[in-house]
């Protein structure tokens, strides 16, 4: 694989875990990784970022998967994506036209977040990887 | 002679030990050897996908009252 993209649309918390462990697999093992942030994602890439909201078909097994990151101690999808950055080559980008569409520029987000970028840059920089869509 | 580093990877969960593994291996030199320790059950077969992956040599994998250690020879380090 010569390298992955993921499209990060879903805003729902627990689509964030594979995430952070897709991120991080990927950078351990060398493999570059283009993240594409759109849709309800993006206001988690944001400095203020809402209140992390879980699938409602799925709500009463939150406090499960709580009790058991807990337990087992398992970074934040954010820590994971951080981490994987210092290891290897991961870039976050933010579709230009969501953050129109929310009213937000490049100084909003966080500074996980590499530039505000359009679809066909992300394309382009992704063009012999393996993209995946979440 | 290389170095050995001892890595102590422990109750963490996928990708955690992986991670650990990384981290070492970025501060390694060829010759060194990395010995980890890992608990998770996902890190028998990780390790060795990691192995593979990355073209270093792994030594050692064995199993003990739940934890799995690695010996990995580092080899594929560029210069």
């Amino acid at each position: 694989m010569k390298g992955l993209g993921i499209i990060m649309y879903s805003g729902e918390a627990e689509k964030f875990i594979p995430l952070g462990v897709l991120t991080q697999t990927a950078a351990n093992l060398g493999i570059p990784v283009r993240i594409f942030v759109t849709g309800f994602a993006m206001l988690y890439f944001l400095k203020q970022k809402p209140e992390p909201r879980f699938s409602k078909e799925f709500e009463d097994f939150v406090p499960k998967i709580h009790e058991g990151m807990e337990k087992i101690k398992a970074p934040s999808w954010y820590d994971m994506l951080k981490e994987a950055k210092e290891t290897g080559d991961v870039k976050v980008y933010v579709c230009s036209l969501m953050a129109k569409v929310a009213g937000v520029s490049k100084e909003d987000m966080d500074p996980i977040v590499d530039d505000v970028v359009g679809a066909t840059f992300f394309f382009n920089e992704t063009e012999d990887y393996e993209v995946i869509f979440i | 002679m290389g170095e050995t580093i001892k890595v102590d990877a422990k109750g963490m969960a996928c990708p955690g030990p992986i991670s650990v593994l990384t981290r070492a291996y970025r501060k390694a030199k060829n010759g060194d050897i990395i010995e980890i320790e890992a608990t998770d059950p996902g890190f028998k077969p990780d390790v060795q996908a990691w192995v593979k992956r990355t073209g270093n040599e792994l030594l050692e994998l064995t199993e003990e009252n739940g934890v799995i250690r690695a010996r990995i020879k580092v080899t594929a380090k560029r210069a």
